[in-house]
């Protein structure tokens, strides 16, 4: 065998013993070593150069990028996992025809749709889901985040709630946990719009708060323009689109001249 | 996907008295060869536009045997390029009636063939290969003409080159190998715009787009897209097909009203003739215009030569309208194989929420109160919770400005507030500005858009018809006057 491969994955071997452990120091000085060792291997993304030890250099580069993404999930580093992401999503695309399928790709793909929705970027998580087939997206992994994006949408968000407890897999815990406090932002800011008044304990219950207490830390932080009384909390209403009294003369005489003008050019 | 690819060649019209007097088609073929050569002498690229025009109207006809005889007659035979080219062709039986034209004309061949000849003598092989199917000998063809393109550096040849390049993605198309010259692609692009191509970079960008499309990579279209050089159309079709891919883009990418825009342009600006490209234009902007929460009128399924095609997205609509969401589903799942052939499923699905919202209007225009219960129940939601469900459904239309209603969470009942008096408001006028800024802008846009060929008129015309010309101008003149009669 290579010497270069060899010490990757004799790297690679105490790397994910430590992974196993939680020991996320040891992992991250680990990876960093590796990342550096897998630019050496000219059979890699980008340069795809077809080397004797090919496969074996995809098929180790491949399950280390999968564990580094793993690894970002468990250290909670967004940017760290979006990075990961990237660079292991050339294998899943570009190394399709080379390698035989990962058993990790499904969860993966659907772990990076559900940060995009945590994220927000919803664009992004459309153009994820246009390059899914048919049958990825019947995985479990893969279904489970659609049909989150879908409630989300819909502003069913009892049914993204309720999505918690029916994770395909033990990393999605983590976001769906940031995603829970972007539903509760998502609630607050619907209800503002949606009610005049709304008595604290439904308040509580609508926004998922065990306790009084932790609804007033809230409303003090996030909306202190809401007011509190007698038990009910009263929302502001911003008046809007008021009849129109004054005739907007400076903008119809702009508008009127222009008008004119054009006109000129056209006789 | 592919029936948009042929609608270049359906949209050039046989324009030129040199048809209605037919010899031969190799007779045709030396005179576009003719054209050619003068257009390369005149640095004029309009008569190349013009010879390959032409050509589009021959290609029905083009024979193995008149083409071989044409190679005979530009190229000098036993060069590489003739001996190159004539390995692609079918041998035929040579007693045709071409034969003696052809041995006439190969009397006299010329010593240095011109680039754009050679150039033009590739276009018209790889187009007889791809009309004959012979897509391995295409591939092959066009490799090579692109190779030899490379290293030409002259702006009358970008006319051609622009179709060489459209071809040759083509035949790539046809056998399924798109990614594979993706890189070529890239490279040819960095090439014109490097020699000021704009024709070629247009083309080629259009290409790239395609063969992003093709595998769904739309982050690297609309990358690419994004930071390519724009300038103004030099062509109509490539225009369009430009606005089409870039209508496609911003729907993946939420931009809905944009791409409304993008795709309705580009069902309008394409040729007539370009019936399946307008399809799905249509069925794109079909769905867009649901995302947006419209409703499209039935004369865009009525479309003559697309009601048939248009069907699916037809009962789409009305599912949408009126926001039966078991219809809706009863509906995708009939035509799901239709959808999916379009790539269009992934937006159906999207579609899922507006016809819940449409519901919801309609029932906040009915009611003047009622319960969250009932509204449950209206829109058939099947969830555990529905009226929960339902709250914070209509909660989030309300933050939307879907509907105009207030939620009473203690009666749980949804109220609906009177819709104001828009007459009152600033509303119309602004409607009524945009309207006439739209039109203003029109007009200015089609008078920038008039244009006029150098030399025009110098060149010959004969007594005929400027005999005609003068005819008409003198008719149009006297229409002019009366109109203006009538106006006063």
């Amino acid at each position: 065998m290579d010497p270069k491969l060899r010490e990757v994955s004799q790297i690679f071997e105490r790397f994910k013993a430590a992974f196993v452990l939680n020991d996320f120091g040891t992992c991250s000085t680990q990876l960093s070593q590796l990342k550096v060792l897998l630019t050496e291997f000219k059979s890699l993304p980008p340069l795809f150069q077809e080397t004797p030890n090919a496969i074996h250099e995809l098929t180790i580069a491949r399950d280390i990028y999968e564990h580094a993404v793993v690894l970002s999930v468990k250290m909670e580093d967004q940017d760290a996992f979006e990075r990961d992401f990237f660079q292991l999503k050339s294998y899943y695309t570009d190394a399709r025809g080379r390698l035989p399928p990962s058993p990790q790709e499904y969860p993966i793909l659907g772990l990076n749709l559900l940060r995009l929705l945590v994220q927000n970027r919803i664009a992004e998580f459309h153009t994820e889901l246009e390059l899914l087939s048919q049958s990825a997206l019947d995985n479990p992994c893969i279904k489970h985040a659609v049909e989150l994006e879908q409630s989300f949408m819909e502003g069913a968000y009892h049914r993204v709630l309720s999505a918690r407890q029916t994770v395909p897999d033990a990393n999605y815990a983590y976001f769906m946990d940031l995603l829970a406090k972007t539903v509760r932002d998502e609630i607050a800011g619907c209800s503002e719009k949606a009610y005049d008044r709304l008595s604290t304990s439904d308040a509580r219950q609508m926004l998922l708060f065990s306790s009084d207490q932790e609804l007033l830390e809230y409303v003090r932080e996030e909306h202190p323009e809401w007011e509190i009384k007698d038990g009910f909390i009263i929302f502001q209403k911003v008046k809007d689109s008021v009849p129109c009294k004054e005739i907007p003369s400076l903008q119809l005489i702009t508008q009127t001249l222009s008008y004119a003008r054009e006109l000129e050019r056209i006789v | 996907m592919t029936q948009d690819v042929e609608m270049k060649e359906q949209a050039a019209p046989p324009s030129d008295s040199l048809s209605s007097t037919a010899p031969s088609i190799f007779h045709h073929l030396k005179e576009i060869a003719s054209l050619i050569e003068t257009g390369a002498y005149a640095r004029e690229v309009r008569r190349i536009s013009r010879a390959v025009r032409l050509t589009m109207a021959l290609r029905k006809k083009l024979k193995a045997s008149s083409l071989s005889a044409f190679l005979n007659f530009v190229l000098v035979p036993g060069s590489e390029v003739h001996s190159r080219l004539s390995s692609f062709l079918p041998k035929e039986d040579e007693q045709d009636m071409e034969v003696d034209t052809a041995t006439s004309g190969a009397q006299a061949p010329i010593k240095n063939p011109l680039p754009e000849l050679e150039i033009y003598c590739y276009l018209l092989v790889l187009i007889f290969l791809i009309d004959q199917k012979k897509y391995n000998e295409a591939k092959a063809c066009s490799s090579a003409s692109i190779a030899r393109l490379k290293t030409v550096n002259r702006r009358t040849v970008d006319v051609l080159a622009s179709r060489l390049y459209f071809y040759y993605s083509l035949c790539y198309e046809l056998t399924g190998d798109l990614a594979e010259i993706r890189g070529n692609l890239l490279a040819l692009h960095r090439i014109a715009t490097l020699r000021h191509d704009e024709l070629g970079q247009e083309t080629l960008l259009n290409l790239l787009l395609r063969n992003y499309l093709h595998y769904n990579l739309y982050d690297q279209a609309e990358k690419l897209r994004s930071k390519a050089p724009r300038f103004e159309a030099h062509s109509n079709q490539q225009f369009s097909r430009y606005l089409f891919y870039l209508g496609k883009i911003r729907t993946i990418q939420l931009e809905y009203t944009d791409a409304k825009e993008s795709l309705l342009q580009a069902a309008r600006k394409a040729p007539q003739a370009a019936l399946g490209f307008r399809v799905q234009c249509n069925k794109w902007a079909i769905i867009v215009r649901l995302l947006l929460g419209e409703i499209p009128e039935r004369t865009v399924f009525m479309q003559k030569g697309m009601e048939k095609a248009l069907r699916p997205y037809f009962e789409l609509t009305n599912a949408v309208r009126i926001g039966d969401l078991e219809l809706f589903r009863k509906v995708a799942e009939k035509f799901s194989s239709t959808f999916s052939s379009d790539g269009t499923n992934n937006l159906i699905v999207r579609l899922r929420h507006n016809v819940i919202r449409t519901g919801l209007r309609n029932i906040s225009i009915s009611y003047s109160r009622i319960s969250l219960v009932d509204v449950a129940k209206k829109l058939r939601l099947d969830s555990p919770n529905p009226v929960a469900d339902a709250e914070s459904i209509v909660s989030k239309a309300i933050r939307d400005g879907a509907i105009d209603a207030t939620l009473d969470h203690a009666n749980g009942w949804m109220v609906s507030k009177e819709t104001g008096d828009i007459y009152s408001t600033n509303e119309p006028q602004i409607a009524f500005n945009s309207r006439i800024a739209f039109c203003l802008n029109m007009h200015n846009e089609a008078v920038r858009a008039l244009r006029f060929p150098p030399n025009s008129h110098k060149e010959k015309e004969s007594a005929e018809k400027r005999r005609e010309r003068q005819q008409q101008e003198q008719e149009l003149a006297k229409h002019i006057a009366e109109e203006d009669d009538d106006d006063f």
